[in-house]
């Protein structure tokens, strides 16, 4: 009688390991939640159709995706190397997807078939190539896209994962392609879409170094041992001093519910992410499933993104911020979020 | 000023004649470069230094001049009538016409040829009696030291080029500097074709090394160079790493190499 009952705790047993595996797995819950990954028995479902993904510049998004079925989704981005500024008094060659910085942003649906074409125009000095986070495959796509000047380069993948993901250039040097401002967003939404709100911005930072000091004038070269000792002159919400104040700033109403998609392109510092007078509602950490609320600041590491919700009561400015401060008091980490509407003394009221 | 003047027309007449004369160009000059070790920028743990050979090396790159030559001689690689296997549709797309450069082009008689492909190139090392450098041909005899320049190191240098987008008008050969061996150009003006350019990095992730089929991604796939902070040659090699050789591109050009008998 020994045996069989030991036969059958030991079944029990690990039936039991097995059920704590999948608990466990991160990502591999079963049912409807938007979490979920693509399931892989559909993967040839017919794809209904094929669309051209809409590319906004930060800090613009895309119109959040009306189709309920898995298209085949073109993408087509340029690698652009220019010279802008990075400061008012400061010109910096920058190396783009798309003309700016951070690059274009893409937004596709989870389950799509991406079609991604990568163009590196003919004035290029470089190759360059890209590895797109949302990427199941070799390389994130980048061993299939090293792109001579003037030439192009086109694979295929399968959103599988819902979530907001980093984009950026892989031809080595690496650190230089992404010290040159090549990184941007690609946002996989989940099958049911992503929750409803008034406004969505895109934001994304990264640091930069360069042989003149913080706003030094004129055209600044890289600089290497800057950025191998991991001291930046800037650090920057999209790409450039001022980028998001005055008439950049970003603008909502009072009672409106505000959506930023965070990426942090690095090439090296962590972002210590919060917004100056504001609590976020909802943080999805590191951009993943798992949703925390009530907020103050957020981690984004290099390489990562994160969504915010959060809604306005208030009106005023809001500061954005990377809270490891010196780098906003000094290095140009900093943007504004207005609020104009109705005064709510309710929750704030500013004395005599 | 009027010395200036004299020396500008001589020129343009001189580039004038070279560019729609047959077999006006005059030989160019070969240096000779002498035996040593070169370190290959990737290689694995246990990789000898390459033994290269005292060779000959051209003093410039293949000007536009050079290159009608070789096109007038050799109609198979005339822009209309050349296989879209050995070049693709770019091929010397700025000449005017076949056999013509163009006037709209006179600046360039004496700049480095490009928007040709490496079978072009290898064609007319051919014809010229010569061959194309190899990868570390090329790179050892780049690697000597500036003479002419004020520029710091030559790592610097040829960063400062590589940050810089292409100018709009490629400038003439001997523009940029000459080092140790008397070779002019070799960093600062184009990028230049080498015989086996797509030897070192078959994969188009550069994080990656593909000799012994290591997946190594980010910093890992330094393990494997000869010096991580040379981010000169890391752009050099993942640029030969995208090529594919009927490529013809708005700043590659190419010299040619001789054995010494």
């Amino acid at each position: 009688m020994k045996t069989p009952l030991s036969k059958r705790l030991s079944s029990v047993l690990s039936l039991g390991a097995i059920a704590l595996l999948i608990g466990i797995q991160p990502g591999c819950k079963q049912g409807n939640d938007p979490s979920a990954p693509f399931d892989i028995s559909k993967i040839d479902t017919v794809i209904t159709g094929t669309v051209d993904a809409e590319l906004t510049e930060a800090p613009n998004v895309p119109q959040p995706l009306t189709y309920t079925s898995p298209k085949r989704v073109k993408v087509k981005l340029e690698v652009i190397e220019k010279v802008m500024n990075i400061s008012d008094s400061t010109q910096y060659t920058f190396w783009t997807f798309g003309g700016n910085v951070p690059g274009n942003f893409i937004r596709v649906r989870q389950g799509d078939l991406v079609d991604f074409t990568l163009v590196n125009h003919e004035d290029s000095k470089v190759s360059h190539n890209i590895d797109l986070h949302a990427v199941t495959g070799p390389g994130g796509g980048a061993e299939a896209s090293n792109t001579s000047p003037g030439q192009s380069t086109n694979f295929t993948f399968r959103a599988l994962h819902p979530g907001l993901f980093v984009y950026h250039c892989a031809t080595a040097p690496v650190p230089l392609h992404i010290a040159n401002g090549m990184y941007g967003l690609i946002l996989v939404e989940p099958q049911s879409g992503m929750p409803k709100v008034d406004k969505e911005y895109y934001v994304m930072q990264g640091d930069f170094y360069t042989k003149g000091k913080y706003g030094a004038a004129g055209l600044q070269d890289f600089d290497e041992d800057k950025a191998l000792a991991e001291i930046p002159d800037y650090v920057l919400f999209n790409g450039k001093v001022r980028s998001l104040v005055g008439s950049g700033a970003l603008t909502a109403k009072t009672g409106e519910t505000v959506r930023l998609y965070v990426g942090n392109g690095g090439p090296n510092m962590v972002s210590s992410f919060h917004i100056i007078g504001e609590i976020f509602d909802k943080v999805y950490t590191e951009a993943g499933s798992s949703i925390n609320t009530g907020v103050q600041t957020t981690l984004i590491p290099a390489g990562g993104a994160t969504i915010v919700d959060m809604k306005m009561e208030v009106p005023g400015t809001y500061l954005l911020v990377d809270h490891s401060i010196f780098r906003a008091f000094n290095k140009g980490a900093i943007g504004q979020l207005k609020v104009t509407g109705d005064e709510n003394p309710s929750v704030f009221k500013k004395g005599k | 000023m009027k010395r200036i003047l004299i020396f500008i027309l001589v020129f343009s007449f001189a580039y004038a004649t070279q560019g729609q004369t047959a077999g006006s160009v005059p030989e160019k000059k070969m240096l000779t470069i002498k035996s040593g070790e070169y370190i290959p920028f990737f290689r694995l743990p246990g990789t000898d230094p390459v033994f290269i050979k005292s060779f000959l090396l051209d003093e410039t790159a293949v000007t536009n001049a050079e290159f009608l030559e070789f096109v007038k001689a050799n109609p198979q690689w005339r822009r209309s009538k050349v296989s879209r296997l050995m070049a693709d549709t770019n091929y010397l797309k700025y000449w005017k016409s076949d056999l013509e450069i163009g006037e709209h082009n006179k600046e360039l008689y004496n700049s480095p040829v490009v928007y040709i492909s490496w079978f072009a190139a290898k064609a007319y090392a051919q014809w010229k009696g010569k061959r194309l450098p190899t990868v570390a041909e090329w790179e050892y005899a780049g690697m000597a030291p500036l003479v002419n320049s004020r520029e710091g190191t030559l790592t610097s240098y040829v960063l400062n080029w590589y940050s810089k987008p292409n100018p709009k008008v490629l400038p003439n050969v001997r523009s940029t500097y000459r080092n140790k061996y008397g070779l002019y150009d070799m960093h600062g003006l184009i990028w230049e074709w080498t015989f086996d350019f797509n030897s070192f990095i078959k994969s188009g992730d550069s994080r990656a090394n593909t000799e012994d089929e290591l997946k190594l991604f980010c910093a890992s796939s330094t393990l494997y160079v000869n010096n991580k902070s040379d981010y000169a040659s890391f752009l050099r090699f993942s640029y030969r790493g995208s090529l594919k050789g009927n490529f013809c591109i708005a700043n590659l050009g190419f010299r040619c190499a001789k054995d010494i008998n």
